[in-house]
């Protein structure tokens, strides 16, 4: 090869920093939050958040223990109200406000995967998967049905593993299996926004490893917010990353830049450890 | 009670430290063997280059655990990085102690060229960016650490300088090529030795101001 070829080669290829997802890039917003207060009853559990998750990003929350970052989750899909609670300020999906959703078709479009696998105990792996669509009013469509059960498996990297025994219990698969049971069951009613609640956190280090190579793939066509107590998974997987205290947004960043410098003393002392 | 964690870092920083004094030392003294014509001190340099050796393994091996058990992240994770790097330049300043002293045996009887090249001059610059250098380092103090980088010119005009007359001297006296040809190394060292204080303070920077500052990135 000639000296000037790899001269070329060498300028034209991008610097590694330089493909990082940046803030200062523009990037599509598919989530709005706005000054966001979640009550329950009259004591105050969020105090004004104000965020934006991009489009087909992870956003990764991080905080101790009952600082608000599950309570802001569940607000993102109206699930707050719904269990008693009460909010104020404004959360947009795709531009439009939350409020103006029934729930139900919200929940369809922002779904939701908890810190502990919950598959219907009485119904079959199939059926756990299909639960949804049934509900949806599909529950005549058969082969639509299994088209999709199959798609949603495949998706959630379930399917090689579980594709001779669909009729089998959900229950009577491992916790990491189960998991992605779940994110299968929510991406089968065709989601645009996945929310996790700590996904991990019951699992072992190989299930986790599989969850978090699950949602690096699911970002491609999902956009995901994921509430984490596990710093490094928080790392690992996200693009930006926000920490919660006490109820505040003390800081919101892209995640490279959160973990290498962050820009307040909280998140430092938080994240090194030293408080929290 | 600090954590455990927090020992291990104060461990590691007290390590640094501690090299960092062995090599300022190894610095001084071979910069004395090399203007007192003591070979005595020179070769007390050479000997003792192999504890800046053992720190550097310790050092190395300090950081390799941390980072494998401890993930660490924000100022933790710049410290161990810095640590690293000031770690390896710390190792290769004790080497050029030893390489300054080597040539102080060999220059013993040729001070008066020693004075005349201007290279004494060029090693004092260069002996206190290295202390400053380290103090920026102990100190945490990114301003000291910024007030080097500018003095690394003054040492690399100076190795300039000093080439220029030497090859004049040797044009013009030939009996002196070996002494001669003995300083232009020897300049070569104490310009390197410019550098590897230059690259602490940059460490020293990133460090404390998680700033990149090193291939003028700042600007």
């Amino acid at each position: 090869m000639q000296e000037t070829d790899i001269d070329e080669k060498i300028t034209k290829a991008p610097l590694v920093a330089e493909t990082k997802r940046q803030p200062e890039q523009i990037m599509d917003i598919k989530v709005s939050a706005k000054n966001v207060e979640a009550f329950f009853g009259k004591s105050k559990a969020l105090h004004g958040i104000s965020l934006d998750v991009p489009t087909n990003n992870v956003v990764a929350i991080i905080g101790p223990s009952g600082c608000g970052k599950s309570t802001f989750l569940r607000c993102l899909n109206r699930m707050h109200e719904v269990a008693g609670g009460s909010r104020k300020g404004t959360i947009m999906l795709d531009g439009e406000s939350i409020d103006n959703y029934d729930p139900v078709v919200l929940r369809r479009r922002v779904g939701m995967v908890f810190q502990k696998p919950n598959p219907f105990p009485t119904m079959s792996i199939f059926d756990n998967v299909a639960a949804g669509l049934r509900l949806n009013g599909m529950g005549k469509k058969k082969k639509a049905i299994e088209e999709i059960v199959e798609r949603s498996l495949k998706q959630a990297a379930l399917l090689d593993e579980v594709k001779d025994i669909l009729d089998r219990s959900g229950t009577s698969l491992s916790g990491g299996q189960q998991q992605r049971l779940c994110i299968a069951r929510a991406l089968a009613v065709d989601p645009e926004v996945i929310l996790m609640d700590e996904p991990a956190s019951a699992l072992d280090p190989i299930a986790t490893a599989k969850i978090e190579e699950l949602i690096q793939e699911l970002k491609k066509n999902y956009t995901i917010v994921i509430v984490t107590h596990n710093m490094q998974q928080a790392a690992r997987v996200s693009d930006q990353t926000a920490f919660f205290y006490l109820g505040q947004l003390i800081e919101f960043d892209v995640t490279d830049r959160l973990f290498t410098s962050p820009q307040k003393k909280q998140t430092e002392d938080y994240i090194t450890g030293r408080f929290g | 009670m600090p954590r455990h964690f927090e020992i291990e870092l104060d461990q590691l920083r007290t390590n640094i430290i501690k090299m960092g004094s062995l090599v300022d030392e190894q610095i001084d003294l071979a910069t004395m063997a090399l203007i007192e014509s003591n070979t005595e001190k020179a070769r007390f340099v050479i000997e003792r280059d192999k504890k800046a050796d053992e720190f550097d393994n310790l050092i190395d091996a300090q950081c390799e655990r941390i980072f494998a058990l401890t993930q660490p992240v924000a100022t933790d994770l710049r410290l161990i990085m810095a640590a690293l790097k000031i770690n390896h330049e710390l190792e290769r300043m004790g080497d050029i102690a030893v390489n300054i002293a080597e040539r102080a045996i060999s220059l013993q009887y040729h001070l008066e060229l020693l004075r005349r090249s201007r290279v004494i001059e060029m090693s004092s610059i260069a002996r206190e960016m290295v202390k400053r250098a380290i103090d920026s380092f102990v100190n945490n103090d990114p301003e000291l650490a910024r007030e080097i980088l500018p003095k690394d010119d003054l040492v690399d005009n100076l190795n300039k300088t000093i080439f220029n007359f030497l090859v004049s001297e040797m044009k013009s006296d030939p009996s002196i090529i070996e002494p001669a040809a003995h300083i232009i190394v020897l300049s070569r060292h104490l310009e390197r030795l410019a550098d590897h204080a230059t690259n602490i303070s940059e460490e020293v920077v990133y460090l404390v101001d998680a700033k990149i500052v090193k291939h003028h990135a700042e600007q």
